[in-house]
């Protein structure tokens, strides 16, 4: 299915003002005026912001929209929003898979989370661009949703390619097109789609060769720790890493009980601070910073893969760039993976 | 939303809900621990092993086994050393104030698996707590049980838990009830065994081969305490351990107690030796 992409940003600021089927919100990737190097971020989609749908990902990870930042887990009151969510790109659908499985299963359900996740349509679409640290291919992710979408777009001139990953994406599609025309899609068309795909993937292998990393991640933790320590230096344990990281969901609970009932708020926790984790008498599971380092990395790469068969890390490249002391993420796997020596096992 | 292939239960209820609880009675066991003995508004089942959260309003939670038999889920009995910031205020609770409950959350002990067999029990300080759940709710269907050899340790006689019901319970036949401090200081008196609780391990008379081993204590305990049992001749999967570090959330999701790959609170905090004994800082 194939629309022309003014008509598709006109019916979803449409949407959002006319609560067509009851969704009330859109949310899309959108540049601030001030911004000189092209991110994105999640905004509410309105005339002010330039909305970018064909770019790379967003400065902010998909999960400050599934699992707030700080939530109440007693008031269902302020959830009461259907939305949509436009431009996700594949690294971020990647994390949900991880988390839908982390914070809904069977022993566990997050009830805001999985309200969000139950009352949103998301609307992804393949990277145009690609940013300094995208190293999605790194973690054999591709530039382009394969699944987990609602629908996906797909631009092409001046034109989206729409298909409908979903139900829930294919009824959206029926509305959509009572209120905008379609053209049937040429086979010229998705070539040229294939093509571009093809095109930014090959680039990116190009631009991350030198990062690729051998595969046995089980030597990130048979590495010496003296190479840790190394690595570690330049870490202030801020948590910008974590709390940035689209897969990280680590929680502290906040007891903010007022008279006779009691209430728990969520919020986000960092494996990264000297606090996590500490108990009465003063006792933490990873006094030293290097140790807090190296438990991030062994966590996204063998934890969370023997927790979820996933792993943690989707290339993102976001912990590279918020880290104030310039740690290349990938790098230090790169490093830690390959530099263990025998002797150290 | 879309679907992947994860199993999803029934909706549970809200796993942060907190079920209210009054305080009945409270026991100061020695000068650092005390045990509230709590009515929750609704019953509370749990299995011996399991731990809950306890929530001081305002203030904040912490993980606690109760020290009760679960066979009773009316009432639950919690015991808690001053060690901290929410157990200072958990030590400053009064009959009648209202606290929170969550949980239960965690593993149990396998009661099924100490049937007909000559169980020891290994316990230190206040990890005596989960032990008594253990052992009172062991006593409630005692006849399934060969034996119970229950060995207790303590610093001083005066930080001695759990005083007043000592005697009731060495009346049972089939239980050996053994107490044993660290010190005697001067002024106090004590006529029974004398050292760290590892040393009652000499009087030992049970085939280690083929029969269970529970430790809960202090991690120094833990570890010397388990170290000791191997030497002795018990197998790895016969020893059980009470994990209990770093608990926060109860259901895995805010990844405190990792363990390796493990949770101390989703997977523990019982764990057979076997199971961890290749994960680092077991001990700390």
């Amino acid at each position: 299915m194939i629309v022309k992409a003014n008509d598709f940003i006109s019916f979803l600021k449409k949407v959002d003002k006319e609560k067509i089927d009851g969704f009330s919100e859109v949310i899309v990737p959108a540049k601030p005026k001030y911004s000189t190097n092209g991110h994105t971020y999640f905004h509410r989609i309105s005339e002010d912001n330039e909305i970018v749908l064909d770019s790379f990902r967003t400065v902010d990870p998909i999960k400050i929209l599934f699992y707030l930042v700080r939530e109440s887990m007693n008031s269902e009151k302020t959830r009461n929003t259907k939305r949509i969510i436009v431009g996700v790109k594949q690294c971020d659908l990647k994390a949900l898979e991880l988390t839908d499985i982390a914070l809904i299963n069977k022993n566990f359900i997050d009830p805001g989370y999985k309200h969000w996740r139950e009352n949103t349509l998301i609307i992804s679409s393949d990277c145009g661009e690609i940013g300094e640290n995208c190293s999605c291919n790194l973690m054999d992710g591709k530039p382009y949703p394969g699944k987990g979408f609602d629908i996906n777009i797909s631009s092409i001139y001046d034109n989206y390619f729409l298909q409908a990953g979903s139900p829930g994406g294919e009824k959206f599609l029926v509305t959509m097109s009572s209120h905008i025309g379609f053209e049937t899609c040429k086979d010229v068309d998705t070539s040229e789609i294939q093509k571009k795909r093809e095109k930014i993937f090959a680039s990116l292998e190009e631009r991350n060769l030198s990062l690729r990393a051998k595969r046995d991640f089980i030597n990130l933790k048979l590495s010496d720790l003296e190479l840790w320590k190394d690595e570690s230096t330049s870490c202030v344990g801020c948590g910008a890493c974590t709390n940035i990281c689209p897969t990280c969901y680590c929680l502290i609970l906040n007891d903010e009980t007022e008279a006779q009932e009691f209430m728990k708020v969520r919020s986000y926790d960092s494996c990264q601070w000297n606090g996590y984790a500490r108990v009465a008498g003063g006792g933490t599971p990873r006094p030293k910073m290097f140790e807090r380092f190296r438990n991030r990395y062994l966590c996204k790469y063998l934890y969370m893969k023997s927790n979820f068969g996933l792993y943690g890390c989707t290339g993102c490249g976001r912990c590279t760039e918020a880290c104030p002391g310039k740690i290349s993420f990938m790098k230090v796997v790169k490093n830690t993976a390959e530099n263990f020596s025998e002797v150290a096992q | 939303m879309n679907q992947f292939n994860q199993e999803v239960a029934e909706p549970i209820v809200n796993p942060y809900e907190v079920v209210p609880a009054e305080v009945y009675e409270v026991i100061q066991e020695s000068p650092l621990i005390k045990t509230l003995r709590l009515k929750p508004e609704r019953k509370f089942p749990f299995k011996t092993g399991q731990f809950i959260e306890l929530t001081i309003p305002g203030i904040g939670e912490g993980p606690f086994t109760p020290s009760s038999s679960h066979f009773i889920d009316e009432t639950l009995d919690v015991t808690v050393m001053k060690t901290g910031f929410v157990t200072e205020y958990v030590h400053k609770v009064k009959i009648g104030d209202i606290v929170g409950l969550r949980g239960p959350y965690g593993s149990h002990y396998p009661l099924e698996k100490f049937e007909g067999k000559d169980l020891l029990i290994l316990g230190g300080g206040c990890g005596l707590a989960p032990l008594r759940s253990l052992f009172l709710t062991l006593l409630h269907e005692v006849e399934k049980y060969n034996s119970i050899t229950f060995y207790a340790g303590a610093k001083t006689p005066k930080d001695c838990i759990y005083k007043d019901e000592v005697t009731g319970w060495r009346k049972y036949p089939k239980v050996k009830f053994i107490r044993s401090v660290d010190v005697v200081p001067e002024g106090e008196e004590w006529n029974e065994d004398v050292g760290v609780v590892t040393v009652l391990l000499k009087q030992l008379n049970i085939d280690p081969e083929n029969n269970p081993a529970v430790v809960c204590g202090p991690p120094i305990m833990m570890k010397f305490g388990t170290l000791d049992l191997l030497k002795y001749g018990y197998k790895e999967e016969n020893l059980y351990l009470s994990m209990e570090k770093k608990m926060y959330c109860g259901f895995g999701q805010c990844r405190h107690c990792v363990i390796g790959p493990y949770f101390a609170c989703k997977d523990g905090p019982v764990f057979t030796y076997n199971q961890i004994k290749d994960e680092e800082e077991i001990w700390d």
